[in-house]
């Protein structure tokens, strides 16, 4: 191992390519290097995966093993109440609901799409539901019928807190369509 | 109506021209010949131009607001500024589909008219291949001149032409108008400015694929691609940043990068192509590393695709994803296409690929590059891995796992660092263990200022170990270019000769300043908010903000705008009157915040009007600072004027300055 630190003219040597040098100590530094490195990489991976994932879930499948589920790290979808959102802007806190909604997209597909999904979902009072509560600003795109997907942990009274909240709105512009059909046909 | 059918039918002729192209090419290459008659040319770039009128005829639809075209009515409002009803083409999946297609057209067109660098028949067939599959995606599929109709049943449909009898054409008397979040000048030119980036890493990939199946002049990757992977690296960078600073000024939770899955998939193919102009300076000066770089030439299209896949079919969920669509399924099938193509012209080449590399010492600068390029892989696995490993949880049965940024942060964070330490030591290896020896006065120059900084950051700033060891690195690598620039200065006169190294130069110190940034935004960062009456102060550090008043402006016609006044202190001195507000959109029932801040190089101070109540007259404001946020900025001008002055330099010159270089006098030699 006494090449470890090359000194002045290993530099100039590998400085020079048209030179073979065959060093097969080196190369078996290589490998070692190379295993170190791949096994960090795994290992940086690992723990990262044990502390940083959390179990994506629906609405329904928290309410049905929610006891097991306490205290566990989750995320789950839903549909946005435009009721039931109650911020507190001084104290930055921020409830509300979420319905059920399918966790599958080919489901969501066959269903019409995530926006109709969204909609039926906002407008069925027999869908599951649970509270989300939320400390931090009100994000801009929490509406009703929005799609919240939120991640944190479900509290022994059932209120789900969550530690980050991401909205998305249904871009497609069918689903708006029903509000507006009052305009008359022609242009 | 004329515009409607003027958009089809080109749009149309377009895809039948490349088609056409395509078959002529396939009929050469079956006869053994692998150069591209004139027809194909012809026909290809009748295709562009055809292709463009399809555009045109889609824009013109947008600013004369034709609602009877269903992609208008989701983007366009009447009240919108012409400019944003212009650039509202690529606000939506169909419309941005589109532009994308046109965009690989745009690069498909370049290539062709590049006279130095004649395409061959099988980089055409690539080339084109990629151009109608996207141009098919979009026609056949989210096809934007789909209009609405009326149906017997009082229901409404979209189709291009009557989906029924008696179905009537329905024309809005408005639209929706453009998502207000996308309104940013940062979003209005981030989507084409990524495209480009994301297009121009398909001729590289075509010629890789084309010398891969010829097995010819494997030898020459460098310079047939080097000008398109430079310029793909330019305009990828310049999105991604664009986008970054569109997530500070608009999203309004102060942040620049989330994870998100759309932001990881456009930086996958960013950290590909980075190694790939690394490993390709040295294949230049030592003819090695051939298999890495075309593995890395064909992964940085795969990447692309992959991300494209991210955006636009929704199947992870993202912020910036267009929602589920009905285009995975085949842009699923071609990047799996694609990829075996890749593996099966790796393996049948691999052999006349090889170049009797050998690993000689640890700390010469191909040894130090090829570390990068490990950790820029690394980095790659971490990504794919983050974006993958969730969707494969799901369809391997069981619960669905997701991650969330903390996984990103801790896994990517130590290889970041290492890899600007790296950056930081690279100019300085090569004569750094002889300078040891005999030190010099660079060498003391360059440890003993960056120590001088740390000192002064524990005393000041912070005593955090992490902090300090990035400082140390951060500033290690701006000292190291500054004495070179300075050992360089004596030979000024050289300057635009070599301007591929500066280029080099420019792009290290600005990703220096892009690490200082994000040290700045991971570890000095305070907030504070509060329900402010008029009058009111809130403090925060040595700055404060003082409440004046709400206003209201009604005068525009899509939203209702409040706004806060605010006056920003420091101590007792009056800086800067802000006005945070928020945007209350009627039609879309949505609101967004619009944030006030004082920029200044140490950093921002970012208000955000939280709430308020119009009646009371009262505001609940958010103060916060970002310590050497626009550190970010800074460095991403730096790395986009580094990627211009490299581009600057054709490939076939680039062997002329190098030797030179290190021939100048008083230049402390490698070795």
């Amino acid at each position: 191992m006494k090449h470890a630190v090359p000194d002045k003219q290993s530099i100039k040597k590998s400085e020079d390519m048209s030179q073979e040098e065959p060093k097969k100590k080196v190369n078996l530094k290589l490998i070692i290097g190379a295993v170190i490195i791949f096994a960090a990489l795994v290992w940086l991976i690992i723990s990262a995966t044990r502390s940083s994932s959390q179990y994506f879930m629906t609405v329904e499948e928290i309410q049905v093993r929610s006891a097991e589920l306490e205290g566990k790290s989750l995320r789950l979808s839903g549909a946005v109440l435009g009721d039931s959102i109650v911020y507190d802007a001084k104290k930055l806190q921020l409830s509300f609901d979420i319905v059920q909604i399918p966790g599958d997209h080919k489901v969501i597909k066959e269903m019409g799409g995530m926006a109709k999904v969204l909609a039926d979902a906002a407008a069925n009072p027999s869908l599951p539901k649970i509270s989300v509560y939320y400390e931090g600003v009100r994000p801009d795109l929490l509406q009703h019928e929005a799609q919240a997907i939120v991640t944190g942990k479900l509290d022994a009274s059932g209120v789900f807190q969550a530690s980050e909240l991401l909205l998305k709105c249904p871009s497609k512009y069918e689903a708006e369509l029903p509000g507006q059909t009052q305009n008359e046909p022609g242009s | 109506m004329f515009f409607f059918y003027s958009g089809l039918i080109s749009f149309a002729l377009a895809l039948l021209c490349l088609l056409a192209g395509i078959g002529i090419t396939l009929s050469q290459l079956f006869r053994q010949k692998h150069t591209i008659p004139v027809s194909v040319k012809t026909l290809s770039l009748s295709a562009f131009v055809l292709h463009s009128l399809a555009v045109l005829s889609l824009l013109i639809l947008q600013l004369t607001q034709d609602y009877t075209n269903a992609y208008v009515v989701s983007v366009i409002h009447e009240a919108m500024p012409k400019v944003l009803q212009m650039t509202a083409i690529w606000g939506g999946q169909a419309g941005s589909l589109l532009i994308w297609s046109w965009i690989v057209n745009l690069v498909l067109f370049i290539a062709l008219m590049r006279k130095k660098q004649a395409l061959d028949a099988w980089a055409y067939l690539v080339l084109a291949i990629n151009t109608v599959f996207f141009a098919g995606l979009s026609f056949f599929v989210e096809n934007p001149f789909k209009r609405v109709w009326l149906l017997p049943s009082d229901e409404l449909a979209e189709a291009l032409f009557a989906p029924a009898k008696g179905a009537h054409l329905y024309g809005w008397l408005d639209g929706f108008g453009l998502n207000p979040l996308l309104r940013h000048p940062g979003m209005v030119i981030h989507p084409p400015i990524l495209y480009l980036g994301f297009a121009l890493f398909l001729p590289p990939f075509a010629l890789a694929v084309s010398k891969l199946i010829r097995g010819e002049e494997l030898g020459d990757l460098l310079v047939k691609t080097r000008a398109w992977l430079l310029g793909a690296w330019l305009f990828l960078t310049a999105g991604i940043a664009l986008g970054s600073w569109w997530a500070y000024e608009v999203l309004g939770w102060g942040g620049y990068w989330a994870w998100d899955p759309v932001e990881t998939a456009s930086l996958l193919p960013w950290l590909t192509s980075t190694a790939l102009l690394h490993s390709l300076f040295i294949e230049k000066h030592k003819q090695v590393f051939r298999r890495f770089n075309f593995a890395l030439a064909l992964l940085s299209w795969l990447m692309t695709l992959f991300a494209i896949f991210i955006t636009r079919t929704g199947l992870i969920s993202s912020v910036h994803a267009f929602g589920e669509s009905q285009i995975s399924a085949p842009l699923g099938y071609f990047m799996l296409a694609t990829l075996l193509i890749s593996i099966w012209g790796m393996i049948k080449r691999w052999k006349d690929l090889g170049s009797g590399w050998a690993f000689k010492s640890f700390f010469t600068r191909d040894s130090l590059i090829l570390y990068s390029n490990i950790l820029l892989l690394g980095l790659l696995v971490i990504c794919l891995y983050g974006l993958l490993f969730p969707m494969l949880s799901e369809g391997f049965g069981g619960t669905a796992i997701t991650f969330d940024r903390s996984f990103f942060d801790r896994t990517t964070t130590p290889l970041f660092i290492l890899l600007v330490f790296l950056m930081a030591v690279c100019p300085i290896i090569g004569w750094s263990l002889s300078a040891f020896k005999k030190p010099s006065k660079w060498l003391w120059l360059v440890l003993v200022l960056p120590l001088i900084g740390v000192l002064a950051t524990a005393v000041f700033l912070s005593k955090k170990a992490i902090v300090l060891a990035v400082i140390f690195i951060i500033l290690l690598g701006i000292v190291v270019l500054v004495v070179q620039s300075l050992v360089d200065w004596r030979d000024w006169k050289r300057f635009w000769h070599q301007r591929a190294r500066y280029a080099a130069w420019l792009v290290h110190a600005g990703i220096l300043f892009i690490a200082l940034g994000v040290l700045g935004m991971a570890h000095f960062t305070d907030r504070i908010q509060g329900l402010m009456i008029p009058g009111d102060r809130m403090p925060l550090g040595q700055y404060s903000v003082e409440f004046l008043e709400l206003k209201q402006d009604d005068s525009h016609p899509e939203y209702l705008r409040v706004n806060a006044q605010l006056k920003l202190y420091k101590g007792e001195r009056f800086i800067k009157e802000l006005n945070p507000g928020q945007d209350v959109y009627y039609e879309r029932n949505q609101w967004i915040s619009n944030p006030s801040k004082h920029a200044t190089i140490r950093g921002d101070h970012y208000t955000l009007l939280l709430e308020y109540n119009a009646k009371m007259g009262t505001a609940t404001i958010q103060l916060i600072e970002n310590g050497m946020v626009n550190f970010l900025w800074l460095g991403s001008i730096l790395l986009v004027l580094g990627g211009v002055l490299a581009l600057s330099k054709p490939a076939t010159a680039l062997n002329e300055d190098t030797p030179q270089a290190e021939q100048t006098p008083g230049y402390p030699h490698e070795a």
